[in-house]
């Protein structure tokens, strides 16, 4: 996917940058409206990741000059910038989501790819793994056609990890993923181990699961 | 009590205490009045009887011959007598006004009696004038009750009275307090603009809680700039180091060492991140950043996050049990907020139950307020951060406990925010949690 990125701290626009990058993107990396404005209005995205705290301008704008050239793309808006009014309004103005400052990059993947598969409206957008059929756009995940009961919170983990396969995904951004920044929670506890034990319960009643692995000192990782 | 009423109220009660003396005295003043026009009356005739026997001499009453019999007459009801009589030289008494007894064709009646003596030819007359005290009676009873009913018409009169005039005096105060008071949740809500008056106190009240609001209004404007720029300038190297943690991480030739060495690292940046957020988000509460206006359905909030956090609570022996919950949806409200709450209350509860402890969740829906309320066992929250928190204090440290304390202190304040009472009660062993749920809008 081409994607546009417009964030004017360059060393974290250098690591998202390199992020999708290393997930086979094409990005432009800009800091500036100005600079934004020129790449809408010359070339076609499928993604545009704009930051609203731009050095000449807020990024908002940006949303409206996309009306008129990149009608398609999908828009993500990264901020640090805390008041409802700007989330409401980025929304509104036509972006498809909002992810605050701090963000994990797996996190924004996760976003990137739930868009995608909203926007094409894949009916069956299944992930085929060793006999299990996990469903990315239902709550559903079956093994040889008998459907297996997960709870809410460990289909999203399952979700979460396989998308991010073969990357290991430590306890902090799991149970972000699962609890957003608020949940009174230490970090230490065992809360993900929990729900990842229950996983494996429940799928290992129908199949091996091994391609779950627990990588030790850091967290879990899907191989596939 | 509304200020209406209440002055309605005393106004009600003043005249009515004014009523209640005026009855209490109104027996004793009439009867004074009216026997002292009575004796008025009786004096006056006394001069009409005497200038009458002047002017057609004594003997027209009483005959030279028994000069011992005397004059009387009364009229066909007795409520009148005339008595006069012929008395001793030395009878020396001089006009006399009293209530007296006399008997009348045998029968006892009592008399206001006017009697005097006068002298003529050298002989001494007693002049004796009486009015039947029924008569008086009778003249007080009918007075009296005319007065009563007066009274009772002017009371109720002036009550509707006092009541149009009230009304129409504190319009101008009651949408005062209407429009710049009571509807006024959070200060972006008020609109300044002048209520007209002509009672010189509302304008200066008016012009009082518009610059008070106008001030309250400037100060959360200013909060609400230095949280955005706190916000920005806190998130954003975070965020830097968080995505070059994460570039590192996925260097696959770490090991074990630099690995070990880049958890820690992202541990302390996870607790750095959650502190800021939570600072964060409290101060977005505090300065009523969130919108409030979605429904929430708190039983099947219930219902999902008990799901969420049951088998966390398995793990540890707990035994979650959702005792009778009744509908209730919570109306303008932010549903993210209200979730929070209530996760953060039983996540507390799951992190703090001793294994094989039991929490309990009940939802009862009461006459004023749905009171939702968690009970656990296990060794409770320290009295004095429960304090804390109430108190308002944010940096909190239950060294005990090794936590920040936030979670308390954002349950407390989204709580206040949402208009839901909060109470935390921790006695030894057992802790209850109960929230209480505004039943009307919030309308103050």
């Amino acid at each position: 996917m081409r994607i546009l990125l417009v964030e004017d701290e360059r060393s974290l626009a250098k690591e998202i940058h390199d992020f999708l990058q290393s997930e086979q993107h094409v990005v432009d990396a800009v800091s500036t409206k100005k600079a934004a404005s020129e790449n809408l209005a010359f070339n076609s995205y499928d993604f545009v990741l704009v930051d609203l705290g731009l050095p000449d301008g807020d990024g908002l704008d940006l949303l409206q000059e996309m009306g008129r050239y990149q009608q398609d793309a999908s828009v993500i808006i990264l901020t640090a910038r805390t008041e409802v009014d700007d989330k409401i309004l980025g929304l509104e103005s036509g972006a498809d989501d909002y992810l605050s400052k701090p963000f994990s990059l797996l996190e924004l993947k996760a976003r990137m790819q739930a868009i995608l598969r909203r926007k094409s409206g894949w009916k069956k957008d299944v992930i085929q793994l060793a006999g299990f059929e996990i469903y990315l756009n239902e709550p559903l995940i079956s093994f040889e056609g008998q459907d297996i009961k997960l709870t809410k919170k460990e289909y999203i983990l399952l979700q979460f990890m396989l998308i991010n396969k073969n990357r290991v995904l430590n306890r902090f951004q799991l149970a972000e993923h699962l609890w957003g920044d608020h949940l009174d929670d230490d970090y230490q506890s065992n809360y993900i181990d929990v729900h990842v034990k229950n996983i494996r319960k429940k799928l290992g009643n129908y199949g091996p699961v091994d391609w779950l692995e627990t990588v030790r000192g850091l967290g879990y990782k899907i191989i596939a | 009590m509304k200020l209406f009423h209440k002055l309605l109220v005393f106004n009600l009660l003043g005249k009515g205490i004014f009523l209640l003396v005026f009855l209490m005295l109104s027996p004793y003043l009439l009867s004074q009045l009216i026997i002292d026009n009575t004796d008025e009356e009786l004096l006056e005739k006394k001069e009409e009887v005497f200038k009458l026997i002047q002017k057609a001499g004594i003997e027209n009453f009483i005959s030279n011959e028994n000069p011992e019999q005397g004059f009387g007459s009364y009229n066909i009801l007795k409520e009148e007598y005339i008595l006069l009589q012929a008395v001793p030289a030395d009878f020396k008494v001089g006009q006399v006004i009293s209530s007296e007894k006399r008997i009348i064709e045998e029968e006892e009646i009592s008399y206001r009696v006017v009697a005097d003596v006068i002298e003529l030819d050298g002989v001494r007359y007693l002049l004796e004038i009486g009015r039947s005290l029924n008569t008086i009676d009778k003249i007080q009873g009918m007075f009296f009750q005319i007065a009563i009913g007066i009274l009772f018409l002017f009371l109720a009169f002036s009550f509707l009275l006092d009541s149009a005039i009230s009304k129409r005096i504190m319009a101008p105060f009651n949408k005062i307090i209407q429009t710049k008071i009571s509807r006024i949740n959070e200060p972006q809500e008020f609109h300044d603009k002048s209520i007209r008056s002509t009672t010189k106190e509302f304008e200066l009240l008016d012009n009082a809680i518009s610059e008070m609001m106008k001030r309250i209004q400037k100060s959360f404007n200013q909060e609400r700039i230095f949280i955005s720029h706190a916000s920005h300038e806190l998130k954003t190297p975070i965020s830097i180091l968080q995505s070059k943690l994460e570039a590192i991480f996925r260097d696959e030739n770490l090991n074990s060492y630099q690995s070990e060495k880049l958890m820690d690292m992202q541990d302390t940046l996870q607790k750095m991140k959650k502190s800021v957020n939570a600072l964060l988000l409290i101060s977005k509460v505090n300065n009523a950043q969130f919108l409030k206006t979605e429904t929430v359905d708190v039983k099947l909030v219930v219902e999902e996050i008990v799901e969420d956090w049951i088998e966390i609570a398995e793990e540890k022996d707990i035994v979650v049990k959702i005792g009778k919950i009744d509908p209730f949806i919570f109306s303008e409200t932010n549903a993210s907020l209200c979730q929070m709450m209530i996760q953060n209350a039983l996540s507390n509860a799951v992190k703090y139950v001793q294994d094989g402890g039991v929490i309990i969740l009940v939802g009862t829906k009461k006459e004023d307020a749905y009171e939702l309320i968690l009970e656990n066992d296990g060794e409770g929250i320290d009295e004095d951060l429960i304090n804390q928190v109430t108190n308002g204090l944010v940096f909190l440290k239950d060294v005990t406990k090794e936590k920040s304390g936030f979670g308390l202190q954002i349950m407390y304040k989204v709580a206040l925010f949402l208009g839901v009472s909060l109470e935390i009660g921790s006695l030894k062993g057992k802790t209850r949690v109960c929230f209480r749920f505004p039943v009307e809008p919030q309308l103050v």
